[in-house]
């Protein structure tokens, strides 16, 4: 996303932090040199395990948490030191923070209450707005009378009402069922589409962040580990820990030889493509479903031997746990496509691996 | 089942019945029978002398004629417990909100130090402001040196000074329900307020005050209806010029030997007071 060091952030809704730390009674980093860029109009998550720091972030982006240090930029203007009022940022509270003593219109529209607008004004935007979280006739509701979910509406339609030039995402999803959240991932994808605004979205559901993002924030205690696009992380992690965050992963320990040429435990040899790094111990990620079953007299490509342990069949993929000879285990996914199993368990069988398949991450 | 569910009742149904409505059926007897001279009641006789009493005396002549003395204690009590109230609730909002946002620990510590008068005697205390609001007292003495005052402060003895036990008496009763109101406030919607543009004050009448109404509610009755009859405060500092109802019950109970009169007028004022008590409802009954 070639966002320069100085470029991020003329767009009046680029945010740009910068070495942002934040400590906790001295001793929790919750946020330790955090430095991110995102576009106007981007859908960016911050994802990563719970006590990470996302919420501390958010907040200090918000301006309820006022960081150690470090600067926040929102479309190059400075964010510091402006109260939580003062700027043009919204957030959607993970437990909704629905105003229960107020009707779901006068929820929608308290921002522009607060900003004084005639009451036409508000009532003609209060309805646009119930209409683009379908919660049209509703208005004359208190929030005890809605479900959880419309609950979850009302709150993106009250933080998106005054035009937010940022709107801040905690968890929005997470006390939802399924099936609603299912729905409203849809929702908040084509809320931000329809207003353009940016979205900054936190959630440590890594298929959440995989299907609604423009490019995700991997975080760990404290710090920022690798930022890309959703095929960026999954396809090229940059460290073990990312590897094994987002979807699923084979990780076999393993040497690094020379570029590009590894050795497992055992003393079998592959290679990777596309690998630079420093010889020593790696990590090899190999993801489910780019590796194969080899057919009985293919001979080509490289591959490693073992054994099948169990043939899960979960309708559209079959999925073979295979000890390898070189002691490791290793899951792959084949589709089904409607033909018995390839193997069954106690087969001997050949795993095809192409080097393009295989990723090497330092620990 | 429903006989079981009602035989649970009993016990509670009984202690109700023993301490609350058998005084008051007594007290309504009472009130209904004529005085003794000498304290007490004749028994088996049937008047309503004592209410008629309440509004019209008898004159040297021995016609009846319209008395407005005890209208205006009652109207006093009113006007007295209404400006504690008010008072009490100025001072106990903003030092509730203050108390609400101190660290979990240290709000342990204020709500301890707010109950801390109730460990020593109500009497006791109102003798402490007459020492502080005498002539010569400690707050005469205090403005004099520091030059704010140079005549007398002349307030014990007036209502101001029954206005002001008043309001120091009730006012836990005031804080602590609010208090409690506002600590109960999510804090989140107070942080969604603020993030929505709200500054400080709005976020106070918008979303702290509308939800801390039950508290706000309670502190009201609380302070108000004690107020009406309390009896210690007016007694002790507000002299002779500033009697309540409270004062005026003890008194026919009392000295003036009038028990009748005296159970007339706690039924006129708890009448006062229900009706008192209705107009509140009806008023905070859209409050959540
Ligand atoms: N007010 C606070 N006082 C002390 N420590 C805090 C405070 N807020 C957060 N922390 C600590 O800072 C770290 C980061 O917390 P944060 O709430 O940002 O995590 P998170 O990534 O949002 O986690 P979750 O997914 O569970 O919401 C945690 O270790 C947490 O315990
Ligand atoms: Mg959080």
């Amino acid at each position: 996303m070639g966002l320069g060091e100085d470029g991020a952030g003329s767009a009046p809704g680029a945010l740009s932090c910068r070495n942002l730390r934040k400590t906790f009674g001295g001793t929790v980093r919750a946020l330790d040199d955090v430095s991110i860029d995102i576009a106007a109009g981007e859908f960016f998550t911050l994802l990563g395990p719970s006590g990470c720091g996302k919420t501390t972030l958010l907040r200090a982006i918000a301006g309820f948490e006022a960081q150690d240090s470090g600067t926040i930029h929102l479309g190059g203007q400075p964010l510091d030191g402006l109260a939580p009022p003062q700027r043009p940022v919204n957030t959607v509270f993970q437990s909704y923070a629905v105003f229960p003593h107020m009707t779901v219109a006068e929820n929608v529209g308290f921002a522009l209450e607060m900003q004084r607008r005639p009451k036409a004004v508000i009532a003609a935007r209060v309805e646009e707005m119930l209409a683009l979280v379908r919660l049209q006739g509703l208005g004359g509701r208190k929030p005890s009378q809605l479900s959880g979910g419309q609950q979850q509406r009302v709150a993106l339609a009250r933080a998106l009402a005054a035009t937010p030039r940022l709107l801040l995402l905690d968890e929005p999803l997470s006390a939802l069922d399924l099936k609603l959240r299912n729905e409203m991932r849809l929702e908040l994808k084509r809320l931000q589409s329809e207003t353009g605004i940016t979205f900054v979205f936190v959630t440590h559901d890594q298929h959440e962040a995989l299907t609604m993002s423009d490019r995700i924030a991997v975080m760990r205690d404290g710090k920022v580990l690798q930022v890309g696009t959703p095929t960026e992380i999954y396809e090229r992690p940059a460290l073990r820990f990312v590897a094994d965050f987002i979807g699923e992963a084979n990780l076999l320990e393993a040497t690094r030889i020379a570029p590009g040429r590894f050795r497992l435990a055992g003393g079998a040899e592959l290679d990777a493509a596309e690998d630079t790094g420093p010889t020593g111990p790696v990590t090899l990620v190999l993801r489910p479903e780019r590796a194969h079953l080899a057919g009985p007299d293919e001979a080509e490509g490289q591959s490693l031997a073992g054994a099948v342990e169990q043939v899960v069949y979960d309708g559209a993929d079959t999925t073979y746990h295979i000890a390898l000879d070189s002691g490791a285990t290793l899951r792959l996914r084949e589709p089904s496509h409607g033909a018995p199993a390839q193997a069954r368990a106690g087969d001997s069988v050949r795993v095809r691996i192409d080097p393009a398949s295989l990723r090497a991450v330092p620990d | 089942m429903k006989r079981g569910r009602a035989l649970l009742l009993l016990p509670s149904g009984i202690v109700i019945g023993a301490v609350l409505v058998l005084p008051l059926v007594m007290l309504l007897v009472i009130s209904l029978m004529q005085r003794n001279p000498n304290g007490g009641i004749v028994w088996g006789s049937f008047t309503v002398d004592a209410y008629v009493s309440f509004l019209w005396e008898r004159g040297f002549s021995g016609e009846r004629e319209l008395n407005w003395d005890y209208v205006a204690i009652f109207a006093r009590s009113f006007a007295l417990a209404g400006s504690a109230t008010v008072t009490s609730f100025a001072i106990a909002l903003p030092t509730a909100l203050w108390m609400a946002f101190q660290p979990p620990k240290r709000r342990l510590l204020l709500v301890f130090l707010v109950t801390l008068p109730f460990w020593t005697n109500l009497l006791v205390r109102n003798y402490a402001w007459m020492l502080l609001l005498r002539v010569d007292g400690v707050f005469e003495q205090i403005l004099h040196t520091t030059g704010l005052l140079t005549g007398r402060l002349g307030i014990l003895y007036t209502p101001t000074a029954t206005a002001i036990g008043l309001t120091y008496s009730f006012l836990p009763f005031m804080l602590l329900p609010i208090y409690l109101s506002i600590e109960k406030i999510d804090r989140r919607l107070i942080e969604a307020a603020f993030d929505l543009g709200a500054v400080r004050f709005r976020v106070l009448t918008r979303v702290i005050l509308p939800l801390s109404m039950p508290g706000i509610a309670g502190g009201v009755v609380l302070v108000f209806i004690p107020g009406i009859g309390a009896f210690i405060s007016p007694e002790l500092l507000g002299g002779g010029k500033s009697m309540m109802v409270g004062n005026l019950i003890q008194a026919q109970f009392g000295y003036s030997r009038n028990w009748p009169f005296g159970a007339a007028l706690a039924f006129v004022l708890l009448a006062l007071v229900l009706a008192a008590t209705y107009l509140h409802r009806v008023r905070f009954r859209s409050a959540p």
